[in-house]
C-alpha cells in the first residue's frame, strides 16, 4: 500500500510537470501604435502603447513638438456597443510627453478620436493557436493516460495498462507533431492589416479564407482648401468609394509633403476627419499654387505615392532655415549618389522612426508640381547594441552625421529637403542639387 | 463478459472524441453591429458563404429605439476588387426591422457592405467563405 501511494504521488508530479507549461505560457500580442498627426496648429505624435490587458488601462501619449502652443485636448476610445471612455490631457509649454489613460473593454475595432482627429486601431485578442492546443492538449493528455496505466499497473491489472500506454503514446505523437510543424504554417491573413477589422475576426484570428492577394485599387486625390486647411478627398480608383482604409506606415497615415512656388517645403501628416477625408492646417500659407504628394498605404499592403497641386491664397514665404553641414558625392543621371549631412552633435532623435528624411523633386525647370521626379528617402537608425530596435522620440542619442543614397533618375537641378529632430523640433535644411547627364564628367 | 463491456466502452469513447473533432461546423452567420452618432445598425447576413445572400437589418437609435425611416440602402462592394455592384433599396417589414433580399455576392474575400439610413452611413465588414 505504502509503495503504489508513493507510485501514486510520482504519478501526480508527472502530469503537473507536463501541465505546467501551458499555464506558464503569456505570448505578447500587438504593439505600440505611433502616428504622427499635424492637428490644426500643432504637430503631434500619438502613441497608443499596448494593450496589456482587456478589459483594462489603455496608455495613449502625446509627444508635442517646438512650437505646439500649451493647450488642452480630449482623448476619447469608442467602439461600436462599447462604453465611451473620454480623458482630458492639459498640454504644456514645453516639447515632450503628455499621457492620459483611457479604458476598453473589449478587443475589436477601436478608434481613438484627439478632438477632431480620429485614429482607427485593433486591439487584438489574446488567442492560443489550433496547434498551439493542440501540443499542450496532446501532453496533458499523455500526461493523464500515464497516470490512469499506472493506476492500472498498481493494482495488478498489467494487461488493461497497455490501453492507456498506447493512448499516451498516440497523444504524445500528436503533441510532437504538432509542435515540429507549427514554424512552417504560414501565418493567417491578419485583421486590421489585410482583413477589415470586426469583432468576430479579431477574436477568432485563426478563420482561414481563401484570399491570397490581398491588395487594393489606387486611389485618386482631390484637395482643396478651407480656409487655411487643407482638405484631401481620397476615392478608391476602381469604384470611386471613400477610401477608409489607410495603414499606419512610417508612423503615420499620410505622409504629406507641400512645395510652395518659391520652393519651401511642409512635411505634414494630415488628420482623418471623415470616412476618406484627410486634413493638414497649412500655417501662414504663401499666396500661389503649391506642389503637393501624399504617400499611403492601403490594406493589403503596398505604399503610394498621390501627387497633385492645390491653389493657395497667402502672403509672403515662410524660409525654411535648417543648417547643416553637407558632404556630397553626386554621380551622374542613374547612378548612386550619396548626401551626408553633418548636425554637429550627437543628440538627434527618431522622426518617424527614421534618423532623417530627405525629400527630392526636380529636375525643376518651372514649377516644382511639374517636376517629373518625386522621392523621399529615409537615412535608417543604425543597430546601436544596448539601444531600443524601435525607440521613441525621447531617445536622442543618434548623429551627428545623417546619410543618404539617391539615385537620381534624370540629369538635371533637383531641390532637396534634409529632415532630422532635435529638441522636439523638426529641422528641415534646403539645398539645391545639380545632377549630370550620363557621360559627362563630375565637376 | 467484463472485458466486453470494457471494449464497448472504449469504442463509445473514441466514436465521441472523433465526432468532436470531426463535426462539421456550420459557420453561423454572426450579428455584425456599426454605429454612428445616432444610430445602432445590426445587419445579419443569412449566410458567410459566397452566392446570392440576404441580410436581415435591424436600425435602431442609441438607446434602442427603432429608427425612423422609409428606405434603406445597402451597397456592397469588394475593395480588393476595387468592384461594386448597384445599390439594393429596402423597406421596413416592422419599424427599425428591414430585410434585404436577392444580394448577389458571388466572389469569396472581403466585402464591405455600406448600409444608409436617410444621412446616417456605416460600412460593415463581411468576409465570405
Amino acid at each position: 500500500m505504502k509503495r503504489s501511494g508513493a507510485i501514486l504521488l510520482l504519478a501526480l508530479g508527472a502530469i503537473l510537470g507536463i501541465v505546467t507549461p501551458a499555464l506558464a505560457d503569456g505570448a505578447q500580442v500587438g504593439a505600440d501604435i505611433h502616428v504622427a498627426q499635424t492637428l490644426g496648429g500643432r504637430d503631434l505624435t500619438v502613441i497608443i502603447r499596448r494593450v496589456a490587458e482587456v478589459p483594462g488601462p489603455v496608455h495613449v501619449d502625446v509627444v508635442t513638438h517646438a512650437g505646439s502652443p500649451p493647450g488642452e485636448i480630449t482623448l476619447t476610445a469608442r467602439a461600436a456597443g462599447a462604453q465611451t471612455s473620454t480623458t482630458k490631457v492639459v498640454l504644456g509649454e514645453k516639447p515632450g510627453f503628455y499621457s492620459g489613460v483611457l479604458t476598453i473593454d473589449r478587443p475589436g475595432p477601436w478608434e481613438l478620436a484627439v478632438d477632431e482627429a480620429t485614429i482607427p486601431f485593433v486591439v487584438p485578442a489574446l488567442v492560443a493557436s489550433p496547434w498551439e492546443n493542440a501540443t499542450y492538449g496532446g501532453f496533458i493528455a499523455a500526461g493523464v493516460l500515464l497516470f490512469l496505466a499506472l493506476l492500472f499497473a498498481v493494482f495488478g491489472k498489467p494487461g488493461l495498462a497497455l490501453v492507456p500506454t498506447a493512448g499516451m503514446v498516440a497523444a504524445i505523437a500528436v503533441a510532437a507533431t504538432a509542435a515540429l510543424l507549427s514554424p512552417g504554417i504560414p501565418p493567417v491573413a491578419a485583421p486590421g492589416t489585410q482583413l477589415d477589422p470586426t469583432f468576430d475576426n479579431v477574436n477568432d484570428p485563426y478563420q482561414r479564407t481563401s484570399a491570397t492577394d490581398f491588395s487594393r485599387p489606387p486611389v485618386n486625390l482631390v484637395p482643396s482648401m478651407n480656409g487655411n486647411d487643407l482638405v484631401l478627398s481620397l476615392t478608391d480608383g476602381s469604384s470611386g468609394r471613400p477610401v477608409d482604409d489607410l495603414l499606419v506606415h512610417d508612423s503615420a497615415f499620410m505622409h504629406l509633403v507641400v512645395v510652395s512656388p518659391s520652393g519651401n517645403l511642409r512635411h505634414l501628416h494630415p488628420i482623418r476627419t471623415a470616412p476618406g477625408e484627410y486634413r493638414a492646417r497649412l500655417q501662414a500659407p504663401e499666396q500661389g499654387t503649391h506642389a503637393i504628394a501624399a504617400e499611403i498605404a492601403r490594406r493589403g499592403g503596398g505604399v503610394q505615392l498621390l501627387r497633385s497641386q492645390v491653389d493657395v491664397a497667402g502672403s509672403t514665404a515662410v524660409k525654411n532655415d535648417g543648417k547643416a553641414g553637407l558632404a556630397t558625392e553626386i554621380r551622374e543621371a542613374g547612378r548612386p549618389s550619396t548626401i551626408t549631412a553633418g548636425f554637429g552633435a550627437k543628440d538627434l532623435q527618431p522622426w518617424l522612426g527614421m534618423l532623417g528624411h530627405m525629400i527630392v523633386v526636380g529636375p525643376v525647370t518651372g514649377s516644382p508640381a511639374d517636376a517629373p521626379i518625386w522621392a523621399h528617402v529615409h537615412s535608417m537608425i543604425p543597430p546601436t547594441p544596448g539601444m531600443p530596435d524601435k525607440p521613441d522620440e525621447s531617445v536622442a542619442a543618434y548623429g551627428p552625421n545623417v546619410p543618404f543614397t539617391y539615385s537620381f533618375p534624370l540629369p538635371g537641378r533637383y531641390l532637396v529637403w534634409i529632415q532630422v529632430e532635435r529638441d522636439y523640433s523638426i529641422i528641415t535644411v534646403p539645398t539645391v542639387v545639380d545632377v549630370p547627364a550620363k557621360g559627362v564628367a563630375e565637376k | 463478459m467484463k472485458r466486453y463491456v470494457l471494449i464497448a466502452l472504449a469504442v463509445v469513447v473514441a466514436a465521441a472524441g472523433a465526432l468532436v473533432v470531426l463535426w462539421p461546423r456550420t459557420v453561423a452567420a454572426q450579428p455584425h453591429l456599426a454605429e454612428t452618432g445616432q444610430l445602432r445598425f445590426v445587419l445579419t447576413p443569412a449566410s458567410t458563404k459566397s452566392g446570392v445572400n440576404s441580410f436581415d437589418l435591424r436600425i435602431t437609435d442609441l438607446r434602442g429605439k427603432p429608427a425612423q425611416g422609409d428606405e434603406v440602402v445597402v451597397e456592397p462592394a469588394m475593395p480588393q476588387m476595387g468592384h461594386a455592384i448597384a445599390p439594393i433599396t429596402a423597406g421596413p417589414l416592422e419599424p427599425g426591422h428591414y430585410q434585404v433580399g436577392d444580394v448577389g455576392l458571388y466572389m469569396p474575400g472581403q466585402w464591405e457592405i455600406t448600409v444608409s439610413l436617410s444621412a446616417e452611413r456605416v460600412v460593415i465588414p463581411l468576409l465570405l467563405t
